[in-house]
C-alpha cells in the first residue's frame, strides 16, 4: 500500500501537526463490535483514505464502545474519555483515531512511521495533548505512560502495516488506557488502601506498639515465582507490561508512601502496580478484607497463577475477567503444603497478612487446620519459609483468643519455636520467634510449657548474650552493656509473663542458670547508662520483682535464715517486739552484728561485707546490693511500670521475717531510700503509689524505719486519702486507698509518736469521713481500724477531744464492723497473695503490675497486741535512739522532730530543729 | 531563690551575729531550723523554689537571742561561722549551730525582702 510508504516518509512531528489541523473534518467511522470478551483488545483499524475521508473499521471489545456504532471520527477519541473501560481497549481505538486523523490531516493516507518508534510516538502524543484541545485531557494521560504507548503503537502499526497478533501485547494495550482513565480515581483508591496498610510496615507503628504485626518487608511475589517457574514465561510476559505501565504511572503517588513501607515496596517495581491492579480487578475484595489485601495479594496471586495443577479456573479469569477472585483461605492454607518453597512462603506471608488484627481470620485459619502446617514449616530448612511461617504464627498467636495459642501449643509449636531459636541466627526470625513466645506466654496454661521447653534456651540464646553478662568475666575485657534489642525485649517479656505462674515457675526461673545474673547485669547497665525507661528494663524489673516474691519462703534453705526473734515465740508480743525494736533501733549494722554474734555458726557466711565468694544465681535477688539498684530505678525512671515494679521488688524483699529482709530494710534506710519512696507517694500513677505504700509498710517492720516513715511520710500518705465526699485530684483506686490506710495503720501501731504525726497531718478529718461515708466496705474497715488505733493512745485523747472529736468518731460505724481487730483481718493484705502480674502480649501492652499488696507482717497479731499499749512503751524504746546521734544518716534530725511535735502541733511535718 | 547545687549562688545576704544564751547546761539560740539536703524540700513553706534544700529559719522564739539579733522566720541560712549551709544535711546544720564551745554564731542569711529592697534601691538610682 502506498500508505505504508508514505508513512515511513512522514515525520511524526508532521503527523501530529497535521492532526491538529484536522479537527474540522468529519469522518465517518464504522465500528464493528467484536463480542468476544475473552480477547479484550482487538482493534484492527483499516484505514482507507479517500478524498480526505477515512474509513476505518474498529474492532473493540469494550462494551461501552459497542454502543457507538457510527460516528464522526472526532467523536471517537472523545468517546473513550468518558467511558470507564475495564479492559480499556477503547482508548486504543481513540489512538487509532488520532493516528488516522493525522493521516487525513496531511492529506496523505499513509500510516505514519511513528508507530515503529516508541519515542516518537510519545512525542506525538505529547504534542497532541497540548495542541488538540478537546482531546487534551485524554492525551494527557496518555502522555504519562510514554512507555505504555509503545505497544499500542505497535498495535496501530500493525493495523496499518500488517496485522500482528496482538495477543502478547494485548494486556498492555488493554490496561494502559484504562489506567490512564482511572488514574485519579485510583490514586484516591490507593490512598484509601494504603492507609490501613500503614500499620503493617510502618515504623510509626513500631513505635506505638512494641511489636507490630508488620508485614514482612521481605520481597515476595511475582519475582520469585517467576524465577522459579520458567514455564509460565508467556504469562509473565503477558502481565509484565501491565505492571510496568501502571507502575510508572503510579510512581509519583507512590513516593509518598514509600517511606512507610519496608523493603518490598522499594525493590520490586511491579509490586505497587500489582497492588493497584488488584484493586481494580477486585473491587469487591475490599469489602471483605479491606486494605491489607493489596499487598499480600500479589504474593498469593503469583502463587496461584503458577499453581500448575491446582490452578483454579478463576485464575484464567484473572486475565479475562476483571473480577477474578482472590484465593480463599482454604486455598492459601493448601498452598502452605505446596512443593515449591516460594509458594509456601508466599502463602504464609499472605496468611500473616490476613491475620493481622483480624480475629475472624485467625479463627478460620485455626479451624481449617492451618496452624499445624505453619508449625511444621518452622523446621523448614529454607529461611524464607520458616521466617514467613513464624511471622504468620506470631500474628495468629496474638490476641484474646486463647484457642489460637492452645492450637499452636497442641501441635508442639512451642518446642518447634525453641528449636528454631536455637538454630537460627537471623535476627528477624529470632524476633518473630520470641514475639510469638511472648504472645503465647500470656496464656496461663502455656506458661509452664514454655518454661519446660524454652527457659534455658531463651536464657542462653537471648537473655545472657544481650544482657552483656558473662559467666566467666574475662579480666581484660570490659564489662559489656546490655543491648536493648527487640529480641531481648520480647524474650524478657515472655519471661516476665511466665514468672508470674506461681511458686514452681519462680523456682524454675530462679534456678535457671545465669538468668538472674544476666537480668541483674542488664539492669545495672541500664542504671549506668541512665537508660531506664524502655520496655526491656521494665520487663527485667518485673521479672526480678516476681522472682523476689516469697524468697524468704521459697528459696532452698530459707528456713535457716528465719529471723530467730520471729521464730522464737510468735505468740508472745513482748519478746518479739522487743527484739525487733532492738534490731530496728540499732539499724542494719548493729542488727547484723548482733545476729552474727548470736548465731555465729550459721551466719558466718552471711556477713555481707565479708563475703568471699561472689554471690550468684538467685541469691543475688535478695542481697542488699540490689537495694541500690532498685532505688536508682525509683529515682531515675519515668516509666510507671518500672517504678511500680522496683517498688514492688523492695516490697517483696522487705517482707518476711528472715535475716535477709532485715538487711534489706536496713539497707533501704542506709541508702536513703525512704525519702525516695516517700517522694513517689506523690506520683500520679495509682499503682506506683500503691506499691510504694505497701513497700513502706513492709519497711516499717524495722523500728527505725517506722519512726522515720512516721515522721516523714505521714503527710504524703494522708494527702493521698480522699477527703470527705470528693476524692483527691488523683482519684486513687480503692485498692490504693486501702493500701495507704493499712500502711498508716502499720506505722501508727505501737508508736504514739507516729499517731501524733497522723493527727497533726490532719488525717482525722479524712479518716472519719472515709469511715462514715466511703462506699467501699474495705476502705471503711481500714479507716476504722486506723481510728481505733489512734483512739487507743490515751495520751492523745486529750488533744483529740480539744479538737472536737469524741469517742464515737473513733468507733467503728454502725455498719456492723466488729470492734475487735480480728474483724479487720480481711481488710489487710494477705501475706500470701501471690504477686501476679497480668500477662502481656508481645504486641500490645497492658502493663500492670500486681495490685495485690502483700506484706509479711502479720497484721492481726500486732493489732490486737498493741492496741492496748499506750505511748509510754514507745517512749522508752525510743530512748536509746536519742543517744545514738553519732549515726548521722538515719538518726539525723528525726529526734528533734519528735520533740518538736510534742512541743508544738502546729508545724509538724518538716523536720525542724531548735537550736 | 533557686540555685543549682554545686553552682555559685548569687544572693543578697545579711550578716547576723547571735549571742547564745546560756540556760543551764545548754546554749540557746532561740530559733529553729528546717530543711537540709536530706529533707523533703517540697515541704519547706519558706522557699520560693520547692527544690531548694537549704536551711531555713522556721521559728524564732519571742525575745530570744535570735530575734534580738534580727533573725526572722523564713530566712535562709547561707553560712554559719563561715561554713556553707546550702549543701548540708539538717543534722549537720544543727550541729554547726550548736557547738558547745562557741558562744557566738555569725550567720549569713538571705531573705526575700532583702532582695526586694536591693532591687528597689537599684531602680531608684
Amino acid at each position: 500500500m502506498p500508505a505504508e510508504v508514505k508513512q515511513e516518509q512522514s515525520p511524526s512531528n508532521q503527523t501530529s501537526l497535521a492532526m491538529m489541523q484536522e479537527p474540522q473534518e468529519v469522518v465517518e467511522e464504522t465500528v464493528t463490535i467484536e463480542e468476544d470478551p475473552g480477547t479484550p483488545t482487538s482493534r484492527v483499524s483499516v484505514v482507507t483514505s479517500e478524498d480526505g475521508t477515512t474509513r476505518r473499521t474498529e474492532t473493540k471489545v469494550t462494551k461501552m464502545v459497542k454502543t457507538v456504532t457510527t460516528r464522526t471520527v472526532r467523536q471517537v477519541p472523545m468517546g473513550p474519555d468518558g467511558l470507564p473501560l475495564p479492559e480499556g481497549s477503547s482508548p486504543l481505538g481513540s489512538y487509532t483515531d488520532s493516528i488516522d486523523r493525522r493521516y487525513m490531516k496531511n492529506g496523505e493516507r499513509f500510516i505514519t512511521p511513528q508507530a515503529t518508534s516508541t519515542l516518537t510516538r510519545s512525542y506525538n502524543n505529547y504534542s497532541d495533548s497540548y495542541n488538540d484541545t478537546p482531546d487534551s485531557q485524554f492525551r494527557h494521560y496518555g502522555l504519562h505512560d510514554g512507555y505504555g504507548d509503545m505497544p499500542e503503537n505497535y498495535g496501530s502499526l500493525s493495523r496499518g502495516v500488517n496485522y500482528r497478533p496482538y495477543r502478547p501485547y494485548m494486556p498492555t494495550g488493554g490496561y494502559r488506557p484504562e489506567n490512564s482513565y482511572t488514574l485519579p480515581i485510583r490514586k484516591e483508591d490507593y490512598g484509601h488502601v494504603a492507609q490501613p496498610q500503614v500499620p503493617m510496615g510502618s515504623s510509626t507503628v513500631d513505635l506505638n506498639r512494641s511489636q507490630p504485626e508488620r508485614f514482612q518487608p521481605e520481597p515476595y511475589g511475582l519475582e520469585d515465582d517467576r524465577r522459579s517457574l520458567g514455564p509460565d514465561d508467556e504469562e509473565a510476559y503477558d502481565l509484565e507490561p501491565d505492571y510496568s505501565t501502571a507502575n510508572r504511572r503510579t510512581l509519583p503517588g507512590r513516593t509518598i508512601r514509600e517511606p512507610l513501607r519496608n523493603g518490598p515496596r522499594v525493590r520490586g517495581y511491579e509490586d505497587p502496580i500489582e497492588a493497584e491492579l488488584i484493586d481494580e480487578r477486585h473491587p469487591y475484595i475490599h469489602g471483605m478484607y479491606p486494605a491489607p489485601l493489596a499487598q499480600p495479594e500479589r504474593g498469593s496471586m503469583a502463587s496461584l497463577d503458577r499453581m500448575g495443577g491446582r490452578r483454579s479456573p478463576s485464575i484464567d479469569s484473572i486475565r479475562k475477567d476483571p473480577r477474578w477472585r482472590d484465593p480463599d483461605l482454604p486455598e492459601v492454607i493448601a498452598m502452605l503444603g505446596h512443593p515449591i518453597d516460594p509458594v509456601k512462603s508466599n502463602a504464609a506471608a499472605y496468611l500473616q497478612h490476613l491475620c493481622y488484627e483480624n480475629d475472624k481470620i485467625k479463627k478460620d485459619v485455626r479451624q481449617l487446620k492451618g496452624i499445624p502446617v505453619l508449625v511444621s514449616l518452622l523446621d523448614h530448612p529454607k529461611a524464607e519459609v520458616h521466617r514467613k511461617a513464624c511471622g504468620a504464627l506470631r500474628n495468629i498467636s496474638y490476641g484474646k483468643d486463647h484457642d489460637n495459642k492452645v492450637a499452636i501449643k497442641s501441635c508442639d509449636g512451642i518446642p518447634a519455636l525453641i528449636r528454631l531459636l536455637r538454630k537460627t541466627n537471623d535476627m528477624e526470625v529470632r524476633e518473630l520467634i520470641t514475639g510469638t513466645l511472648w504472645n503465647l506466654s500470656s496464656y496461663e496454661p502455656l506458661k509452664m510449657v514454655i518454661i519446660n521447653h524454652g527457659l534455658q534456651t531463651m536464657t542462653n540464646e537471648v537473655i545472657i548474650p544481650h544482657s552483656g553478662w558473662e559467666h566467666e568475666p574475662n579480666e581484660d575485657s570490659k564489662p559489656r552493656d546490655a543491648e536493648w534489642t527487640t529480641v531481648f525485649k520480647n524474650t524478657s517479656g515472655c519471661l516476665r509473663n511466665v514468672s508470674s505462674d506461681g511458686a514452681e515457675a519462680r523456682r524454675r526461673l530462679r534456678e535457671c542458670e545465669g538468668l538472674v545474673d544476666a537480668l541483674l547485669h542488664a539492669l545495672l547497665s541500664a542504671v549506668g547508662k541512665k537508660d531506664m525507661d524502655n520496655k526491656s528494663v521494665e520487663n527485667c524489673v518485673c521479672i526480678m520483682r516476681n522472682l523476689s516474691y516469697h524468697v524468704h519462703k521459697e528459696i532452698p534453705g530459707a528456713e535457716k535464715f528465719q529471723d530467730p526473734s520471729a521464730l522464737q515465740d510468735p505468740g508472745s508480743a513482748g519478746t518479739q517486739r522487743k527484739k525487733k525494736d532492738d534490731a530496728g533501733c540499732f539499724g542494719g549494722k548493729k542488727a547484723k552484728g548482733r545476729k552474727n554474734g548470736e548465731h555465729d555458726k550459721n551466719y558466718d557466711t552471711l556477713d555481707l561485707p565479708k563475703r568471699t565468694e561472689p554471690t550468684k544465681g538467685f541469691e543475688l535477688l535478695y542481697q542488699p546490693e540490689v537495694v541500690r539498684l532498685y532505688l536508682s530505678l525509683l529515682t531515675e525512671s519515668q516509666n510507671y511500670n518500672t517504678l511500680e515494679a522496683a517498688a514492688g521488688a523492695l516490697q517483696n524483699l522487705s517482707a518476711g521475717q528472715w535475716t535477709w529482709s532485715n538487711y534489706i530494710r536496713a539497707t533501704v534506710r542506709k541508702e536513703k531510700g525512704l525519702p525516695i519512696l516517700v517522694e513517689l507517694l506523690r506520683s500520679d500513677s495509682d499503682k506506683v503509689v500503691r506499691a510504694v505504700a505497701i513497700a513502706l509498710r513492709n519497711l516499717s517492720i524495722d523500728r527505725r524505719n517506722k519512726d522515720l516513715i512516721g515522721s516523714y511520710a505521714m503527710r504524703d500518705l494522708v494527702s493521698n486519702l480522699p477527703s470527705g465526699q470528693q476524692r483527691p485530684a488523683k482519684n486513687l483506686e480503692e485498692d490504693t486507698v486501702v493500701a495507704i490506710l493499712n500502711t498508716i495503720h502499720e506505722i501508727i501501731t505501737d508508736s504514739s509518736e507516729n499517731a501524733r504525726s497522723l493527727i497533726t497531718a490532719q488525717a482525722i478529718d479524712k479518716l472519719v469521713a472515709i469511715n462514715r461515708t466511703s462506699q467501699s466496705a474495705r476502705e471503711t474497715k481500714a479507716a476504722s481500724h486506723v481510728l481505733q488505733t489512734v483512739w487507743s493512745y490515751k495520751d492523745l485523747r486529750n488533744g483529740l477531744t480539744k479538737d472536737g472529736w469524741n469517742k464515737t468518731h473513733f468507733q467503728p460505724t454502725a455498719t456492723g464492723t466488729p470492734k475487735g481487730s480480728k474483724s479487720c483481718k480481711p481488710g489487710y493484705d494477705d501475706t500470701t497473695l501471690p504477686l501476679m502480674e497480668k500477662n502481656q502480649e508481645c504486641l500490645i501492652f497492658h502493663p500492670h503490675c500486681s495490685a495485690d499488696g502483700y506484706s509479711t507482717i502479720d497484721q492481726r497479731d500486732k493489732d490486737s497486741k498493741y492496741k492496748s499499749s499506750d505511748g509510754s512503751s514507745d517512749l522508752q524504746e525510743r530512748e536509746p535512739l536519742k543517744n545514738d546521734t553519732n549515726r548521722k544518716h538515719y538518726i539525723r534530725s528525726n529526734r528533734p522532730t519528735v520533740s518538736l511535735v510534742d512541743a508544738c502541733d502546729v508545724k509538724p511535718q518538716p523536720v525542724d530543729s531548735w537550736v | 531563690m533557686s540555685f543549682i547545687p554545686g553552682q555559685p549562688v548569687t544572693a543578697v545576704v545579711q550578716r547576723i551575729e547571735i549571742q547564745k544564751l546560756r540556760e543551764g547546761d545548754n546554749l540557746i539560740l532561740g530559733f529553729s531550723i528546717g530543711g537540709g539536703i536530706d529533707q523533703d524540700a517540697c515541704q519547706n513553706p519558706f522557699s520560693e523554689d520547692k527544690a531548694d534544700k537549704g536551711i531555713y529559719v522556721t521559728r524564732v522564739s519571742k525575745g530570744g537571742p535570735a530575734e534580738v539579733a534580727g533573725l526572722r522566720i523564713g530566712d535562709k541560712i547561707m553560712q554559719v561561722n563561715g561554713w556553707d549551709m546550702t549543701m548540708v544535711t539538717h543534722d549537720q546544720a544543727r550541729k554547726r549551730l550548736t557547738k558547745k564551745k562557741e558562744d557566738v554564731v555569725r550567720l549569713l542569711i538571705t531573705r526575700k525582702s532583702l532582695e526586694e529592697t536591693v532591687r528597689q534601691s537599684m531602680m531608684q538610682h
